[in-house]
């Protein structure tokens, strides 16, 4: 009876964790096989443990400088898919103005474009115009286009619930506009910026298709892994992809630890305490 | 709201439509490539001397780790290695565009695989390649692939490497399989993949039929394409794979397929299972090609570059690490010392007896719009 | 008494992501609807004929594809709600000081590049599997059945790669559900179901909204998941666009395509949003006012 209640109380969490379990899985198997020892050049069958990997991560220069060009765009590609949707998410919420509807379909349809269409029409773009090289400044220009509409979204709902009246108030304490955006609306849609950040950092280094079109010689992390699927995927394929995953899953953690830090603080000195801990990733 | 206010935000509207309109005109002015080209005026890639940088684009892993520095400590050309080839299709939407408007990006050889060669040629894409600057090469070419269909010359293409289409099969699991036709067995059904690669599956199968793939006609091609596809749609085949059927073989969910031998070399370290069987009928034999693009930056360096791997000493190298049969004579000597496993492969190294029923791999017959119309009836297939 | 350079403010606010939009986006799909209605191929090059045939040739020759498409996508989607929502459910109230954890988790598959996720996948559900097993002793699976190169499998996979597009908005959506609303039906004695049915469900509905687009939208276009876990006969639109490109080089064709795929896709969400009654994808607020 009391196992069935306790079951009852939390079967959301339950159903959650599940869920998460599902969404973990395979990364579970890629991080198991990164410790496989392969006598082939295909790892796809158990064969032995090994960290013989684990020691030489970096030893494949092509794969090594493929995961350094993907990194550098992503991180190009939040600060630029960012800024530009950030400001447009502001004056979708903020502002009513002529066009508006006309933007939010802007928005919505690069969403709606099947990835290949979006490739295909940019890489005859690039051409046609011929002021871009074919490489990272194309593949830059393709990742914040598709990113934008990404990060307009998620910075916008948090707009949408946050109290006007404190921006006013702030202006008629004397505050001007730009100060006004530093001091109180930066700071309180600041976890729906570092979200979109993050999702836009996501979806540029998951990339596969738009990058193919317009990468001329580059090779990202992705474009590399599916050219190395011809031949069989090196073991350090999966020790490099379980390190991504570990890494965040540790500047995450340490984000925590602040945060409870900031808390533990916060009850020493209240006046101090923030309306709402700092939450990184929230949507 | 008071009317300067109106024109202001009007003026603004305004400047942003005009930017949008002027950057349509530059939009619409070109054609990205969409013109259409011919080889009228296909040139032979200058010589010269061989200073410099030289890039290359090549298949991902189809070299090994040592070539490329030792070329750049021997000649002091700083080489760029990049290996943004995936697919011959993908490849070529990607390059098309930009070698319509006769540039290269700045990639001095590519490679490819003998009808994409062939194809990019016929288009004007592909410069011609001059024999007295490649020596070392034309001394060194097997007999075998000295005289190809698609360029019975060597005009234009230098062959890196050479496979065969085949079947693969685990031999635990279905050990009688030794012909194409097995494939079509109700006792594999489900258990049997092909390769989305037109041209490395419809020959096949009707080679199988007793059909030679070499002169078939339209109609041969369309009657083989129907038979996949009725295997196809019964469940027969269970899917249309790239270079994956070896995953689905490693786990036996797939126990015979039509692939390649450089994979069955490779898969056969991990699984012993796994093997290649010559089809009786035969098997279909392609190469690899280095070619020199139009625009292509500092030809010398390419052609100094393609002397250089046809060295025996460097090719046994790239041999011993990509498992591929070797377009380069002499390489079997060597590697008899070095690694006799891979001197006796069959697959690396085939005999005459061997391959005695392979033909090289073909397109169907006809110009560009009947081979279309054969290419989409596949794919309409593998996409069904 | 706005000033005019208040009522520009928006404008100015705007046009750096709607002209990047516009450049990058608009003008070379501006392109591409020229495209289609071309004809030609690319060795006698493409002229204007006004050519709208392309488009009801694809639509008649390729419907097949178009309906699998929106009904995988559609499977899919589904199942991400009923997963989905749990998840955002927990970690907005549950979770406590695992919150960020948890969401992390949603976004972190992304690290990982979706190919060698689709591979992991393969290995989970090959023939021979624990997995695929269990699910035959349940009867999940017939016994002489498999799970890869199935529908089921592709549905899996799309449902599998969408669900972050999904959780994200719904969590987004609770994180705003005022707790004391909750609280405040308690009190009236409403029953948890009742809470949810009539407060929480109602509250979040634009967050639902946005979460079926956001995943319905690319799913539908997807062509990775039908190529790797698929088997014959299982090819979604996507696929077929995919080839048109790439294979055949119809670029015409491939365009015509593409288009109707955004037509019926745009038509849908228009329906949609209206059924909805809010700027759904949006959340618009002014909208719903």
């Amino acid at each position: 009876m009391r196992a069935w209640r306790w079951l009852r109380e939390n079967a959301v969490m339950i159903v959650g964790i599940l869920a998460l379990l599902y969404m973990l899985t395979p990364i579970f198997i890629i991080a198991i096989f990164s410790f496989n020892d392969p006598t082939g050049r295909y790892n796809f069958e158990w064969v032995g443990f090994t960290t013989q990997y684990w020691q030489h991560p970096f030893e494949i220069t092509e794969l090594t400088s493929a995961l350094e060009v993907s990194i550098r765009l992503a991180f190009f590609t939040a600060i630029g898919a960012t800024i530009l949707g950030t400001l447009i998410a502001i004056a979708l919420v903020r502002y009513q103005f002529f066009g508006r509807r006309a933007a939010n379909l802007l928005i919505v349809i690069p969403m709606a474009t099947p990835e290949v269409v979006i490739g295909a029409s940019l890489l005859s773009f690039f051409l046609t115009l011929n002021i871009f090289e074919l490489g990272f400044q194309t593949l830059l220009i393709a990742h914040i286009m598709f990113s934008v509409s990404f990060v307009v979204i998620v910075v916008r709902s948090r707009l949408i619930g946050f109290d006007r009246r404190l921006e006013e108030a702030a202006q008629d304490l004397g505050a001007n506009a730009f100060t006004t955006f530093r001091k109180v609306t930066l700071p309180l849609i600041a976890p729906g910026v570092v979200s979109a950040a993050l999702l836009s950092f996501a979806l540029s280094i998951d990339d596969f298709v738009i990058s193919n079109f317009n990468s001329g010689a580059e090779v990202t992390f992705p474009l590399y892994i599916f050219g190395a699927n011809q031949r069989g995927i090196p073991v350090q394929v999966n020790v490099i992809a379980t390190m991504l995953f570990a890494l965040t899953v540790i500047a995450m953690l340490f984000v925590i630890i602040q945060q409870r830090r900031a808390e533990k603080a916060g009850e020493i000195r209240p006046e101090e305490e923030t309306h709402e801990a700092t939450v990184p990733i929230t949507v | 709201m008071t009317n300067i206010k109106m024109k202001q935000i009007r003026l603004l509207v305004l400047g942003v439509l005009a930017l949008v309109a002027s950057l349509v005109l530059v939009a619409c002015g070109g054609g990205g490539g969409l013109e259409g080209s011919d080889n009228s005026n296909v040139t032979v890639a200058e010589g010269g001397d061989p200073t410099g940088s030289l890039n290359i684009s090549n298949w991902p892993l189809y070299i090994d780790g040592k070539t490329i520095s030792n070329f750049q400590n021997e000649t002091g050309i700083k080489t760029t290695y990049t290996e943004d080839v995936n697919d011959n299709n993908e490849f070529f939407g990607k390059v098309q565009p930009l070698l319509s408007q006769g540039d290269s990006g700045g990639r001095s050889i590519i490679v490819v695989t003998d009808w994409m060669a062939k194809k990019m040629y016929d288009l004007g894409y592909i410069q011609k390649i001059d024999h007295d600057k490649l020596p070392t090469v034309f001394n060194h070419l097997i007999p075998s692939l000295q005289h190809p269909s698609f360029d019975p010359d060597r005009e234009f293409s230098v062959p890196w490497q050479s496979g065969m289409t085949g079947l693969v099969v685990r031999k635990d699991l279905a050990p009688d399989v030794k012909s194409i036709n097995d494939l079509f067995d109700p006792k594999y059904k489900g258990k049997v993949t092909m390769l989305t690669e037109m041209r490395d599956t419809v020959p096949l199968v009707m080679a199988a039929d007793g059909i030679d793939p070499v002169d078939a006609s339209t109609q041969d091609w369309l009657d083989a394409i129907d038979k996949i596809k009725k295997a196809s749609d019964s469940g027969q085949i269970r899917r249309f794979t790239g270079n994956d059927y070896v995953q689905d073989m490693a786990k036996g969910d797939v126990v015979a397929a039509i692939g390649w031998s450089g994979d069955a070399v490779q898969a056969q370290a991990d699984n012993k299972n796994i093997q290649y069987v010559q089809p009786e009928q035969g098997c279909s034999i392609w190469s690899d090609n280095m070619l020199i693009p139009v625009g292509a930056p500092n030809p010398a360096a390419a052609y100094k570059f393609m002397n250089y791997v046809y060295q025996p000493e460097v090719q046994a190298n790239i041999t011993q690490y990509v498992n591929y049969v070797s377009p380069v004579e002499g390489v079997k000597p060597i590697l008899e010392k070095r690694d006799p496993a891979i001197a006796n492969n069959e697959l690396i190294f085939p005999s005459e007896e061997f391959v005695k029923n392979c033909f090289n791999q073909v397109s169907p017959p006809g110009d560009e719009e009947q081979q279309r119309e054969v290419e989409q009836a596949f794919q309409d297939v593998v996409t069904g | 008494m706005t000033s005019v350079r208040q009522r520009l403010v928006p404008y100015w606010l705007l046009a750096p992501g709607l002209i990047w939009l516009i450049v990058f986006f608009v003008i070379p799909m501006y392109y591409m609807g020229e495209l289609s209605l071309k004809t030609g191929s690319i060795d006698t090059g493409y002229q204007l004929t006004w050519a709208f045939s392309n488009y009801t040739d694809a639509i008649s020759q390729y419907s097949t594809q178009f309906f699998r498409a929106f009904y995988y996508a559609g499977v899919a989607t589904l199942l991400c709600l009923l997963i989905g929502y749990p998840l955002a459910y927990a970690i907005a109230f549950k979770a406590g000081r695992w919150k960020n954890l948890m969401l992390f988790a949603v976004v972190a598959p992304f690290f990982t590049t979706y190919l060698i996720r689709t591979i992991a996948w393969k290995t989970i559900l090959d023939d021979s599997s624990p997995v695929v097993s269990f699910l035959k002793t349940i009867h999940l699976v017939p016994q002489d059945g498999r799970v890869l190169a199935t529908s089921a499998a592709v549905i899996a996979g799309l449902t599998y790669n969408f669900l972050p597009f999904m959780v994200l908005p719904l969590f987004a959506a609770l994180e705003r559900v005022d707790i004391r609303l909750l609280e405040a039906g308690k009190d009236l004695y409403a029953s948890a179901t009742q809470t949810f049915l009539r407060i929480t469900l109602p509250i979040t509905m634009p967050g639902i909204v946005a979460g079926v687009l956001l995943t319905f939208i690319p799913a539908s276009g997807d062509y990775v998941n039908a190529t790797f876990l698929g088997g014959t006969n299982q090819a979604m639109i996507g696929n077929v666009i995919q080839s048109k490109y790439l294979v055949v080089r119809d670029y015409s064709e491939a365009a015509a395509l593409s288009f109707t795929l955004m037509a019926i896709i745009l038509v849908a969400l228009i329906v949609y949003i209206k059924f909805a009654g809010t700027e759904a994808l949006m959340g618009d607020e002014e909208e719903a006012e």
